[in-house]
This record gives C-alpha cells, structure tokens and sequence, in this order.
C-alpha cells in the first residue's frame, strides 16, 4: 500500500475542524497574568520623560517594565539594532517603550493609559530617495555602535548594500538598439494571519518557558535568549498549532515582554496582540522602489542591464540585508540577460520593521522584471509570449551568483503545459475606445525560485503497538508538511497507513535542530532526514527479525506493517512484536538523521556585500492570468488563472494544490486590494481589515494548477519545495493582463481601482496623439 | 451583572459587565475556546457562531441579550465521538489548513446547508463573503460542500 | 451598570423616557459593539432593542406604502418578496452590507439611526421617499428620512425617541430603481460611493419623475434634486440629459480622502455610475 502521491487526510484536521487544536490564544496556565504592550503614537521622536508610577500603582497589576527593567542591548538578524524598549529615541509608531503585567487585560489597558510619556516629535524619515540622499537625517544616529550579525556592507541610513557590477554593461547600453526605462513604486503587504500574535511566558526553576505559535522554534530560542542575555539552552520553546504564519511569525517580536515579566511576577504571562496592533507592528513585506534599464536589440534581447532597487527596512534591518542579496538571482527573471549592473539597498526609515512574507521580495522584482519584459515587448514591436520564449533559461544557463542551473528547460515545458490548455492568441488591437465595455487582458509571467535549506532533524521511533513516531521541531504554519507531507513519507518506508503514524508539535528542549517553516522547505528537507532515519531503523528492525527468523537480514522486507521473508508468505512478523522483542533484548528502537542540503557552488566575487548566496534546488513557474477590467469603476476581476509547476514528486496532490490556490490568492490580494498608505507622519492610514483588504471567497477564481514532476534526486521521493513559490509571480502576472486589457504599462502595486482608471486615460490620451 | 445563556443545549450562568461580547462569555468564563477571536470588528468571521441557527459574528453579539435563544459553537457540532459529515467533507477535500478560520467557517456552511440544501459554488461562496480564510483561497472549501451536498443527495435518493 | 433587554415597544419606550440621555441603544451591534470595543464610547447604561419582535415586520400599509419595522434585519429584507416587488432597490443594498453574518444582526433601524455617510439603505431609501416613524411617551411623529439625517452620525431622534419603522413609496408600474455600491471586492465593503436611482416612466417612454440618491460623497447621503430635474422629461438614451444630470451629481457631491479610496475617485466615478444605474432602470422597467 503506498501511502505517496495520495490525498491523505491531515492527522490534524479532525481536531482542528472541531475547534479543539489548541493554539497560543487558547492556552491558559493556573494564576497566569495579562500583558499589554506600551507603544508610542508617532514615528520619531526625542524622548524626555517616562512615568509609569500610575500605572504600577493600580490595583490588579502586578508589574510594569520599562528599558530601565530589561536589558538594554540590541540584537537582530543581521544588524543588532533593535532594543526591547526605546529609551532615548523614538523610531517607529507602535514601538515598545513599556510593558504591564495585571491580573485582567482591562486593567493591563487601564495602566497603559496611566502612563505618562513626553516626548519631543522630530519628522520622521518616510521617503526611501530622501532617506538615502547625501546629508540626510539619520534614523540612527549611533548606527556605528550597532555590531554586526552578517558583514552588511552599511553606512548611514543604508542598513545593507548589495552591489554587482561586471564588465560589459555601458557597452550593451553604447551598442543597443534601444534602451528601455522603467521605475518601479510597491506597497507594504501585511500577513494577516487569522491568529494574532500572541505568547505564554513563565519563568520556571531559572528558565525561561515560552509556548507559542512560532514558524521557527529554535530560532526564536537563540533571538530570545540573546535579547535576554541568557544562554540558549536556558529558553525553551513550546510550539503549538499556528494560526497562519507566511513569515509573519519567523522571528523575534512580543516574546521578550512576556519573559521579562514572567520573571519579574513569578507568574506566568499572557500576550495576546489585538488587530491593530498587530496589523502596525508587523514584519510585513517592504515596500519598494525597483529601477530597471535595460539596453536591448532589435528582437528585444536584453544585452545589458542595470537594475537598482531600493527596500524599506523600517526602523530596524531586520532580514532586509539578507534580501538584498535576491535582487541579484531574480534580475532576469526566468530570461537570459546580457551583463547586468545590480545595486540592492536596504534603507531604515522611520516605520515599522519589514520582514520575511512569503516570497519575500521575490515577489516585487519578479513584477518589475515581468512588466519590463512587457514594456520592453511593446517597444520592439514583438509579441509578448514569443519575446519570453526566445529568451527563457535553458539548462546550463548561470544566475548572476554564478550558480548553474542545471534544469531550466523545465522553465520551457512549464510554458508548454499552459499552452495546452490555454492557447496563445497574439493580438494586434488596441482595447475598445468603448468608454463602457468591459476590458479583458492576458498576463503571462514565469519565475524560478528556491527551495530553502536550513537543515533540519527528524528521529522515528518503533513505538510498543507497531506504530511509528515522528518526532521533530518541524512545523507547518498551515501547509500540511508536517501532518501530511512528512508523515506519509514515514508511512510509506514502513508501508503503514498514514494513520500509524503520530508526529509532534516542536520543543526544543526534546527535539533537534528543525529550521523552521519558510521556504519550503519541510518536506524537502525534513523529508529527507525522515527518510535516512528511516533507512537507519528499518536496519536496526531487520537485525531484530533476522535474528528471530534465523536468517539474513538481506531476506526480509517490511509488508503492511510486518517484517516478512522474502519468499515465505507463512512467515510474517508484526512491528509491535518487533518492538516486544527489542525491548527485552536490545532496548527500544529509534533512530534520528539530520540533513543538510548541499549548496550549490557560485562565484563569491560576484558582488559586495552578498548574504544570501545560493539558490538551492531550484523550481520552476510559469503562470497566466485573465482579467475583465470594468471602465466604470476600475474594479478588476480575475476570471482565469493557470499555474504551471515543478514539484519534483506531489507527495500529497490535495496539499499540494491548497498551497497553490493559497498562494495565488494572496498573490491577488497583492495585485489587487492589500494596500498600507503610510504617511509624511510614519503612520499606517490602514489599521484595521476594514480598510485593509484581504481578499474574499466571491473575489477569487479556481486555480487550474499544472503540476510538473521531474523527481529531485535529493528530495524524499523526488520532492522539491512547493508551498512558497506560487505567490512570486501573482503580480507580475496579474499587471501583466490589466496593462494589455486597458492598453497602458502599470508601475505599482497594488493596482487599485483608482490606478485603473488613471491608466485607461492615460493609454487613451497616449493613443489619440 | 449577571447573565444567563444556552449553548449547545447546556444552560450556563456568568457575571460580567454589561457590553461584554459572547466572544469573550464563551472563550474567557465558558472555556469554549473553539470560536476564535481573530479581529474584533465583524470582519474576519472566526467568531462565528448560531443564535437560533443564524450564523452572527459572537464579537459583536452583546451577552446579556440572549436569554430564551439558542447559541451553537463549533464544540456543538457533531457528536462527543464524531465529526458532522460536514466537517469530515472539510479534512478530506483539503479545506483545512492552519485551522484557525474553520470553526467559524463549518458554523456558516452548516447553517448554510440547514437553509439551501443544494447551494451552487455562488451561492456557497457568497455565504462564506464574511469568513476570511488566508491559507486556503477558498476552492477547497467549497469543494468540500460540494462534495457533502452530492454525498446527501445520494444518500437521500438511496432511502427513497 | 445595566443591561435590559426590551421586549416590546411599549417598555423601549419607558425605558427611555426615564434616562434617554444615559442609555446606549444597542440593536444589531454591528456599528456600536465594534465602537465600544475601541474604547471608543463608554456607556454603563444599555437597553437591548434587537429582540423586539413586534419591530420585526414587513407589510403593504394604507395607501400602498411598504411599511418595514425598524428592526428587521438587512438579511430578511433583502430575501422578502414584498420588498424584491416593490423596493428592489432597498432588497440590493440589504444584500450588500458586510457579509451573511452582519446582515442577520444588523437592522434597517440602526443603519438609519447609526447614520454613517457611508449607510447602504439610505440612497435607495431616500430614492422611495421614505419616512421615519419615532415613537416616544410624549407621542408618536412621522418625519422624511430627508429631514431625519442631519449629518455625520447625527438625527432627529431626541434621546427618549424610539424609531420603530420605515415607510416607502412602492416602485410604480412603468418604473424600475437600483442600488449600485462602488467598492473593489464583492463583499464586506463600506461604500465609496453609494448611488441609488428609481426612474418612473410614461406610456411614450419620458422619465415623468426621478430619484437620484447618493451616499458617501458628503457628510449625509442626500438626494440629486439638480440631477432628478435634468432627467425628468428625457426619454432613453438622452445622452444630454444623462450627462447634464451627471454633471449636477458631481457638483452636489462632497466626497473627502479616507483610507478606503481618494476623493478623485469617488467623484470620477459618479458621472459614469449614474449612467449605468440608469441604463438598469431603463432596461428593468423594458422587461418589466
């Protein structure tokens, strides 16, 4: 019985269909107190004075903490730049300066408002051109004392700088036939999980207990316990059920207030974040500006190019130098490019803190370089489909890291399989001067992108009834890796049913090293240490058979749950007798593995200041998307969209399409209705789901996903990553049809309804001249 | 100011102040954590529960109103041994993800299919408009009413 | 701190007699629970009106007029058959606030009486030139919705009046009214723009009366009057009556920036709104 390319059921959908899994929000601990947060209302400032007497006065609250309370130093990803509270400057709205234990939430409100704080506003650093002009304010101005986590090459309000510039680029541009010119202005994207954030903290026997709904528990571990001055191994991580992630929940954020007051109390602290709060606060993807030259010839082949691109880090860097570093493998997209002059910045500002959402920036640069390929078509006079075919990856083509990819004809099957069931039509009209019609387009875009490879550990273990356990700090923040993914990969070494299976949820005081749920990587990774221990304790169960058997070990096989001989039907040995015996002869069975993916080899001298080295065990996408346009009110519908896909092997076809159809929808809402306005003041105009849009069941089409499988040798069963790609090229494609239904080139996302109009004007006012 | 309530055919009693949410009745002094509180402004819908089998956000809902109503949560759905057949067509068709959205998400749908049967794919999706999902994009849900509907029109056909 | 929950209009009324002034009326929730959860009105001092039943009610009154209980809630509305034959329009925009769960809570009484810019039932409302009933121990008094709404969140109602029901002109025969709601997603939108139109024909195809009803560009929702006059004699398809009435609507129109969408939009798209709502009306009255 093969449990593989099966829909199974996730273990855990019966107890969340129920309502009984239990996430952070839900966790209560006997006498645990209330957190809330103190967070400053303006975006920068000069602190003068700070007064929480009031507060710590009221009856019900138990402690209030302060930077005098906490440690003082900062930490960070790649920059130790940001503090638990602030203490002499304010850097962002939203930024902690206290925190409050009380025995309610309400009275925890009450104290916040209790406090009394002055300070002076200064105005805060907004706009990236001004933030990284010669001479301007600085948002820290003791960055020079922030040390290092990475060599970030830095300096003033630039937190980190990639740049790449090989020869022959001024001389594609001296050579072209033309040079085609566009800039690029994206919004901030917020993940909006379901579950807000939240922790339970306690502070036990001299160590700190954190449980939460955290995509990367041993990460936390080490960020908390730096930002705590502890050692790592005096934080443990509980992990519960995760109420949406998508990189939002990846680092370190509430979990130093909760501690600090846990051990401050003796009790154990409760945080929950409200919606606001979270909203404002959150790592979301930055906001950009991407600008791209590029000098083509006649066919539209891109001799060279200079793309420079400029990434809001907020007020602390965060990932943000790492990312940089991605502008370089994407800068052509899914094309070959001639030499390419790359400069990538990370700029603080004075808003929040940016970071990792699903597809990263991947997901703005894919949309530039996808709308420039379009402009750059409409330029030459060449249909929009054959400029991409003529120019797509092939294998053995480079990234500009130097790295080979050594499967890019995939890329060209991919543009195949949507043919087939979307033919190309080229079209040579203009969009109807019909003032009311509705407008349709096209869009195509395609991208390849990686799979991450942070390693990670998996230990199975024979349990007494023949059951097998799946014991790892892996988690899913809703993709199913773990209870799906993972667990027929185990089921399937053992030819068990999925259901004698169980997994964990993370701890990291029993488990090892898992790192974390991004890019994913789960089951390509996890997948594959499931697989070598499984390797490991199928050996140490035939060692144990063959000795009752009397026979080689290289006689038995394991069918439906039992060690049989091969050629003996008669003979067959149960699992949960295989454990009986073990445990009176040799001890209980297990085995752990840990893998590693290799990383690819790519030349170090390709640009200063590169973090993020390596784009390891690519995939590939293409992707197309059909639009009505309405003229009346700039509404866009979806009406179609196709995702062609290289997954290497669908371990689980049900979970792998629900992380396609995710995926593109919030890719939709990317395009379309997610927008956070921030003002000369530094503050979100969008702060709740009322304005902040998130896309609706009546808003979004069926996906027609295309899956392709060309098994990676390296993968369990041949699986690559499939969860994070599909959202990369969403925008890209989507800008792709508005800009053909209503005849004019898009610049910025998201297209709202307002920019819908503007461009039907402008491509009308373009054509009647 | 004390309040009394009936959820899931069980009769309760609490004393908390007046405005007080039936979110935070049944979550906080109820312990019937299964509605979740994922905004607090009747956007998101993961709150949502029945009060005489129609579906209301309960962050919205004041709890000293409801005397004489009947409240159904998740936790009233099935039985102590099993799932509805409408939850066990939502884990097979893949309509659960993170899970957090789908408390809130079976009470519409049941309360969608107490109503209308044999909704279309508009229908159901126009009856899910006040419940955000962000894991799934939607398609498998409804997959997963479609599927159960059919299931129950076959099942109806075989006891004609 | 109280909490009492009325049961008929009669007890509403008392209630409110004695302390108006304090009282939080709480019908729907659906505008003041999410208020009161921001902190941002405190009140100890609720009266519970949503379980009135005899406020929950649909009929044809004397004179033909559709008459609706204050508190009947948008989802009934929108699905009665009394309301889908007489007041289409008023059924479109029932069906288009929030989504399934705001629309059970919420009442036709709070929409008005909650008096957003942005309310959904006041353009088609105002378009069936409805009326107010407010019920007090001093009396009872019949109002235009017109002269109800003051302004942003503001009424007549005095703190001891009870709204206990609406009343509309039916649709006419040879008419035909809509309700278009301008918002990017099919649902859970507050209205950009709101725009309501009921058009009324002769046997020869004139427009002998209009309604252009508008929300969300001004502080109140308020009719067209420049608009309804430009129309008023045009037959189908009077391009220059169309745009004359357009150009009127966007001079009465108001609308500010907000984080919902800019002003340049809400009043760019009023002139090509109002045509399509009355290229529907001209058809719906054709097929009807």
């Amino acid at each position: 019985m093969s449990a593989l390319g099966s829909s199974a059921a996730r273990s855990d959908g019966p107890v969340k269909v129920r309502g009984q899994a239990r996430y952070t929000v839900d966790v209560e601990v006997s006498g645990m107190l209330h957190c809330v947060i103190a967070r400053t209302t303006v975006a920068a400032g000069r602190i003068i004075r700070l007064d929480v007497s009031k507060a710590r006065a009221l009856p019900g609250v138990h402690a209030v903490i302060t930077a005098l309370e906490a440690p003082t130093h900062r930490t960070g990803l790649a920059v130790n730049d940001q503090p638990i509270f602030a203490s002499t400057y304010i850097s962002y709205e939203g930024e902690p300066i206290a925190a409050v234990a009380a025995d309610t939430k309400a009275i925890a409100r009450r104290a916040v408002e209790l406090i009394e704080f002055e300070f002076e506003e200064t105005i805060p650093m907004v706009d990236l051109d001004e933030s990284v002009a010669e001479g301007a304010r600085l948002v820290h101005p003791d960055w020079q004392t922030f040390s290092l986590v990475a060599p970030c090459e830095r300096y003033d309000n630039v937190a980190g700088e990639v740049f790449a510039d090989p020869q022959g680029v001024d001389s594609a541009f001296a050579q072209a036939a033309h040079v085609v010119v566009d800039e690029y202005q994206v919004g901030r994207q917020y993940q909006a999980y379901l579950e807000p954030k939240a922790v339970v903290a306690e502070y036990v026997s001299g160590r700190y207990l954190i449980q939460i709904s955290h995509q990367y528990p041993f990460s936390l571990r080490n960020r908390l316990a730096a930002a705590l001055g502890v050692r790592s191994s005096d934080v443990r991580v509980i992990g519960h059920h995760i109420g949406g992630g998508f990189g939002g929940k990846l680092d370190l954020g509430i979990e130093p207030y909760a501690a600090l007051l846990a051990k401050v109390t003796g009790r154990a602290v409760k945080l929950v974040q409200e919606r606001t709060e979270d909203l404002i606060t959150c790592p979301s993807r930055e906001n950009a500006i991407i600008r791209i030259r590029s000098a083509v010839d006649v066919d539209g082949k891109v001799l060279g190019r200079d793309l420079d691109v400029l990434l809001d880090s907020g007020a602390a860097a965060g990932d943000t130098p790492y990312l940089c570093s991605i502008a370089l493998f994407m800068a052509g997209g899914a094309y070959r490019i001639g030499p390419t002059r790359v400069r990538a910045r990370a700029i603080y500002t004075n808003t929040a803190p940016t970071g990792a959402f699903r597809g990263v920036n991947g997901t703005y640069l894919i949309f530039a370089v996808e709308r420039h390929l379009d402009h750059i078509a409409e330029v030459v006079g060449v249909d929009r489909m054959a400029i991409r075919l003529a120019n797509i990856l092939n294998d053995g083509d480079k990234l500009l890291s130097g790295q080979t990819l050594d499967d890019a004809s995939i890329l060209g099957e991919a543009f195949a399989e949507v043919e087939k069931v979307a033919p190309w039509v080229m079209e040579t009209r203009p969009p109807s001067t019909d003032s009311t019609s509705v407008l349709r387009g096209i869009g195509i875009a395609a991208t390849p992108w990686l799979t991450n490879s942070m390693p990670g550990e998996a230990t199975l273990r024979l349990a007494d009834d023949g059951t097998i356990c799946l014991i790892s700090a892996a988690n899913d923040n809703g993709s199913g890796a773990v209870t799906m993914g993972l667990r027929q990969i185990a089921a399937e070494e053992f030819d068990l049913s999925v259901e004698d299976v169980t997994t964990t949820l993370p701890d990291t005081d029993t488990q090892g090293f898992d790192g974390g749920s991004q890019g994913s990587r789960t089951t390509h990774v996890v997948g594959r240490a499931v697989h070598e221990s499984a390797i490991k304790l199928r050996q140490k169960i035939f060692d144990v058979a063959s000795k009752h058997f009397e026979v080689d070990v290289t006689d038995l096989e394991i069918v439906a749950g039992a060690v049989g001989v091969l050629g003996v039907p008669s003979l067959r040995l149960p699992l949960a007798e295989v454990a009986m015996i073990a445990r009176r002869t040799v001890g209980s069975l297990g085995a752990t593995a840990s893998y590693a993916p290799a990383l690819p080899s790519y030349d170090p001298s390709c640009a200063t200041g590169f973090l993020f080295t390596t784009f390891p065990n690519p995939t590939y996408h293409v992707h197309l998307a059909e639009v009505e346009v309405d003229q009346v009110t700039g509404n866009v519908s979806v009406t179609r969209y196709i995702v062609a896909q290289e997954v290497g092997k669908a371990i689980n076809p049900a979970g792998v399409y629900g992380q396609i159809q995710g995926a593109v929808t919030q890719g939709i809402g990317y395009a379309l209705y997610e927008g956070i306005d921030i003002g000369n003041d530094g503050r979100y105009q969008q702060r709740t789901l009322a304005s902040y849009r998130l896309p609706l069941a009546p808003d979004i089409p069926r996906v027609e996903a295309l899956l392709l499988e060309h098994p990676n040798p390296n993968g369990p069963f041949g699986a690559k990553g499939v969860a994070e790609p599909p959202i990369v090229p969403v925008a890209a494609a989507i800008g792709n049809a508005i800009s053909n239904a209503v005849g004019y080139q898009i610049t910025s996302l998201p297209i709202r309804p307002n920019d819908v109009l503007d461009a039907i004007e402008a491509g009308r006012k373009m054509r009647q001249k | 100011m004390r309040l009394s309530l009936r959820v899931n055919s069980q009769d309760y009693a609490a004393d908390v102040e007046p405005g007080t949410s039936l979110l935070d009745v049944l979550r906080d002094e109820l312990h019937l954590t299964g509605t979740k509180e994922g905004c607090v402004e009747g956007e998101c819908g993961a709150c949502t529960v029945l009060v005489d089998g129609r579906p209301l956000d309960a962050c919205l809902v004041a709890a000293h109103g409801l005397e004489g109503t009947e409240v159904t949560t998740i936790e009233g759905i099935g039985t102590a041994d099993s799932m509805s057949s409408l939850q066990k067509a939502m884990v097979e068709a893949g309509g659960v993800q993170c899970g957090f959205c789908t408390p809130g998400i079976v009470m519409t749908l049941t309360a969608l299919i107490a109503e209308s049967p044999n909704p279309t794919e508009h229908e159901i999706r126009v009856a899910l408009a006040g419940n955000i999902c962000r894991c799934t994009g939607y398609a498998q849900i409804v997959d997963a009413v479609l599927a159960h509907t059919s299931e129950l029109q076959i099942a109806s056909k075989d006891t004609m | 701190m109280t909490f009492l929950t009325a049961r008929s209009t009669e007890q509403a009324v008392s209630e409110l007699a004695l302390r108006g002034d304090e009282l939080l009326v709480l019908a729907g929730g659906t505008d003041v629970m999410v208020q009161y959860q921001r902190r941002e009105i405190q009140h100890s001092s609720w009266l519970q009106i949503r379980r009135i039943k005899e406020l929950q009610r649909i009929d044809i009154a004397t004179g033909d007029r559709l008459n609706i209980g204050a508190l009947t809630s948008h989802r009934v509305i929108s699905l009665d058959p009394l309301v889908a034959r007489w007041a289409p329009a008023l059924a479109t925009a029932c069906s288009t606030v929030g989504g399934w769960q705001t629309q059970e809570a919420g009442t036709i009484g709070g929409n008005i009486c909650n008096a957003s810019p942005a309310a959904d039932l006041a353009p088609p409302l105002l378009a069936a030139d409805a009326t107010v009933t407010l019920m007090s121990s001093r009396g009872s008094r019949t109002m235009p919705l017109s002269e109800f709404i003051l302004g942003r969140r503001s009424t007549a109602r005095q703190p001891d009046e009870l709204a206990t029901a609406l009343e509309l002109k039916p649709l006419p025969d040879r008419a035909g009214e809509v309700y278009l709601k301008l918002g990017p997603r099919r649902a859970m939108e507050v209205a950009l723009v709101g725009l309501a139109v009921r058009l009324m024909f002769d046997d020869d195809g004139v427009v002998i009366d209009a309604r252009v009803a508008v929300g969300s560009v001004a502080p109140a929702p308020f009719r067209s009057q420049e608009a309804e006059r430009a129309l008023i004699g045009s037959r189908f398809n009077d391009v220059a009556a169309i745009e004359a009435a357009a150009a009127a609507l966007t001079a009465d129109a108001a609308p500010i920036d907000d984080a919902r969408a800019p002003a340049v939009y809400r009043r760019r798209v009023l002139s090509p709104l109002l045509a399509r709502a009355i290229a529907q009306c001209q058809n719906q009255t054709i097929r009807n």
